[in-house]
């Protein structure tokens, strides 16, 4: 820890460093997470993150399954925005079994992720408000979540641990009155973001506790491997949706936010207008998906995704096949493939390789709040604690997906 | 590299895709001058805001018609949708037997290995298979619903019961007779997965046999 | 199990050659290091290097430094369990340029004895906590690192829980607090 992006602070007293234990159950650690801090009276001298307790054995567990098994616990790994973990999953199996899904699968996919990725940055920042003792923001933002974990519950029968994606396809199409619901609830969604953002974004408390505080600068970005909203914060438009288009982001129209600094004051702005461009996204799908009409949205291949049930009620063939599809799953070809999605907090990458059988050889979740943990001491050293709490706040360190 | 045109392939096959990235700068000086650096107009101009809420919360609830994000459970209960995925129990058909035949797909397809099936045959027609003992461990369950999709009988799907909290984790080993519900009261959550059936069957998927 | 998989399987016969796959930057890392090299693939788009395990730090130093590569963020670091291959272990690296928005695949076949590989601390920052996570979950040494503690598990975690001999079911003994 001998790198200092700032020079640290000189005491006039003599006085000696303090150590305080922060963490693991602390009510700004969301999830859990332990800082060890060393103190030199309120100004941080240096810190610690301790993580892993939380630490479930995901990859191992995936390692000892099927293919289809991981997809649950792929909800699991950030649990605010459990569409983009089993995105990110099963377009990587998908890249190994080389299937490409139909195009309405693709918008309904693109659909849920950004209301996944509006919940999570709806958190992210109610949380901080919150945390930053702004309790009326908080609760505007947490009532717009949980609208949109209506529109989610509707979509996939959960709020939080959807288990929407499939290999080869998603669980089941739009239901008949989502899109309705999606027209009123979106509208509400967008008032109480206004709501949100006349009560702090110009708020000069809220803006004094964000601006100039948790800076990072690009390089140090680069070599800690951040990405995201920390990095697009920075000024870098780093955006996997716009720089390797997956899914059917090339067809969609939305912008890519970036801040100057890369305070928090910046990540907040930047996830904020991102809000409005998933919004923007979602009112994209949701055009598009009428315009569509009524399509498969699995791909036809009963190796892959299981065969239908009206046919397996009936006919023997389906009913075969499905005993096979779920003692076996998919047979994946042997090989290896990275697959990286734009999550709400970065570069979610997934390693797999496979050895040809019905199991994977190796299951790599590649986090981006585990990265973006390492770097943290580097935004808070010199600085007072009270600052730690928004700039962890805005890393958006999600217990389950740092510690899988 | 924030205008130029970013090419390269991300999907397999799919060949170089060209995206003009539009990056947009957040308007971070934005509106905050010399009156919102003075607290108290802010302050005023924030209450305003929050006032507006509580007015018309206030104004919903004297009038009966209640804006508040708020459920008074467990007076109130919220309806939930239809592919909601609750606890999963088993259709008891109309003779009061399960419709199980203990395949054990469901015990298979489990990610977290809670379902225990012990098979027999059934007393009064030996042909047929039925389940002996059928236990589900709801305390690691979770809810994802697979079972549901591996069935090939319809004969375990998740309900609309959530409530299954109790003080001892021996309480939480469902046994048969917990689990088996009257079909009838299954009838919401059959509907829409037959709905389901129907679309896929419809689909040109399912076509040829198993490979 | 096709061939380019696993560490080692350099002389099976359809182990793939060295060749640059259409990829610019694989020519040219062949051409910089043409013995540190052992493979080649851009199967499924990815572009992979195999590269000899006493030639990583070079390599890598190289794939960072050079303009033409310009690797500026290390993504992420991982190891597989080959077991019961030899040589056990791989070490798999994936890089990203974000001037050039290119990926890289490294990968170094790493045996169970001594199991060490040099720590790519020094290049780049991220390096760090990416490989105290693999020596707490593969028991992979590091030389070179500055700070190599188990990460996500504790201290008196006995085994690493990502090895393929280490059982699913098993148990560890209760810890006691400390003092």
């Amino acid at each position: 820890m001998a790198e200092g992006a700032r020079a640290r602070p000189r005491s006039d007293l003599h006085a000696e460093h303090q150590v305080l234990n922060m963490g693991p159950s602390h009510p700004a650690t969301h999830g859990t997470v332990k800082f060890l801090i060393e103190l030199d009276g309120e100004t941080i001298v240096d810190l610690e993150p301790q993580v892993g307790y939380l630490h479930r054995g995901f990859e191992k567990e995936c390692e000892s399954g099927s293919w289809y098994q991981a997809i649950p616990y792929t909800d699991r790994l950030n649990y605010n925005s459990a569409i983009l973990c089993n995105t990110g999953y099963v377009m990587a199996v998908e890249k190994l079994l080389g299937i490409e899904t139909p195009e309405r699968c693709q918008w309904l996919r693109v659909l849920a992720s950004e209301l996944s990725r509006l919940g999570d940055h709806l958190t992210r920042c109610g949380a901080a408000c919150l945390e930053l003792q702004a309790m009326t923001p908080f609760l505007y933002g947490i009532e717009a979540r949980e609208l949109c974990w209506d529109l989610q519950e509707m979509l996939c029968g959960a709020r939080v641990t959807s288990n929407y994606v499939r290999i080869g396809g998603v669980k089941h199409d739009l239901p008949e009155a989502f899109p309705a619901a999606y027209e009123e609830i979106s509208a509400k969604i967008r008032t109480l973001l206004r709501d949100f953002e006349r009560v702090v974004t110009r708020n000069r408390i809220f803006v004094d506790r964000l601006r100039d505080t948790g800076v990072i600068s690009r390089e140090d970005c680069l070599r800690y491997a951040v990405t995201g909203p920390v990095l697009r914060a920075v000024g870098v438009p780093l955006d996997l949706r716009k720089d390797e288009p997956y899914l059917v982001y090339d067809q969609v129209d939305f912008d890519v936010p970036v801040g100057e600094v890369g305070d928090n004051y910046d990540r907040y702005l930047v996830c904020v207008a991102e809000m409005h461009q998933s919004l923007r996204i979602a009112d994209q799908c949701m055009a598009r998906l009428g315009r569509l009409g009524p399509a498969p949205v699995d791909v036809d291949d009963p190796a892959v995704r299981w065969p239908a049930k009206g046919r397996v009620f009936t006919r023997m063939e389906e009913m075969i096949q499905q005993f096979k599809s779920v003692t076996d799953g998919p047979q994946v070809p042997a090989g290896e493939g990275y697959f990286a999605i734009e999550s709400a907090n970065g570069e979610l990458g997934f390693y797999l390789v496979s050895d040809g059988g019905a199991r994977p050889v190796k299951v790599r979740c590649r986090p981006p709040s585990f990265v973006h943990m390492a770097p943290l001491p580097l935004m808070v050293r010199g600085a007072m604690l009270a600052d730690l709490i928004p700039t962890f706040d805005f890393l958006n360190m999600i217990g389950g997906e740092c510690d899988r | 590299m924030s205008e130029a045109p970013i090419t390269q392939s991300a999907w397999p096959g799919a060949g170089p895709t060209e995206v003009t990235a539009r990056v947009v700068p957040v308007r971070r000086k934005a509106g905050i001058g010399w009156l919102e650096r003075r607290y108290l107009p802010m302050i005023v101009r924030g209450l305003v805001t929050t006032g507006a809420h509580f007015f018309r919360n206030l104004i919903g609830f004297a009038t009966g018609r209640r804006r508040a994000f708020v459920v008074q459970y467990p007076e109130e209960r919220v309806q939930y949708p239809d592919a909601f995925r609750g606890m999963p129990v088993l259709v008891e058909d109309a003779h009061g037997r399960p419709r199980c035949v203990a395949c054990g797909l469901c015990e298979f397809a489990c990610p977290s290995h809670c379902i225990d099936i012990v098979a027999g045959e059934r007393d009064d027609d030996p042909v047929q298979r039925a389940p002996t003992a059928f236990d589900i461990d709801m305390s690691r369950c979770m809810f994802c619903g697979l079972c549901e999709e591996a069935c090939p009988e319809e004969a375990i799907v998740m309900s609309e019961a959530v409530e299954i909290a109790s003080f001892g984790r021996s309480d939480m080993r469902f046994d048969m007779e917990r689990l088996l519900v009257p079909e009838a009261t299954l009838a919401r959550r059959l509907s829409f997965l037959r709905a389901d059936y129907d679309r896929a069957d419809a689909s040109p998927r399912a076509t040829g046999g198993p490979r | 199990m096709t061939a380019g998989q696993g560490p080692g399987e350099r002389t099976t016969a359809s182990a793939e050659r060295p060749g640059d796959h259409g990829v610019p930057v694989l020519g040219q890392l062949l051409v910089a290091h043409p013995r540190a090299v052992l493979e080649t693939h851009a199967r499924l788009g990815d572009a992979t290097a195999v590269v000899a395990l006493d030639q990583l730090l070079p390599v890598m130093r190289w794939l960072r430094d050079d303009p033409a590569a310009a690797f500026d963020m290390l993504m992420d670091a991982t190891a597989v369990d080959w077991l019961p291959r030899e040589p056990r272990f791989e070490v798999v690296y994936h890089l990203y340029s974000l001037a050039r928005g290119h990926r890289l695949r490294v990968r170094a076949a790493v045996p169970e004895h001594p199991g060490q590989v040099p720590s790519l601390c020094d290049l780049w920052a991220s390096a760090n906590w990416m490989e105290r996570e693999i020596f707490d979950l593969y028991g992979l040494d590091f030389e070179g690192h500055p700070d190599l503690r188990r990460i996500l598990l504790y201290d008196d975690f006995e085994g690493h829980p990502l090895r393929k001999d280490y059982a699913k079911t098993r148990r560890q003994p209760l810890v006691g607090p400390r003092n």
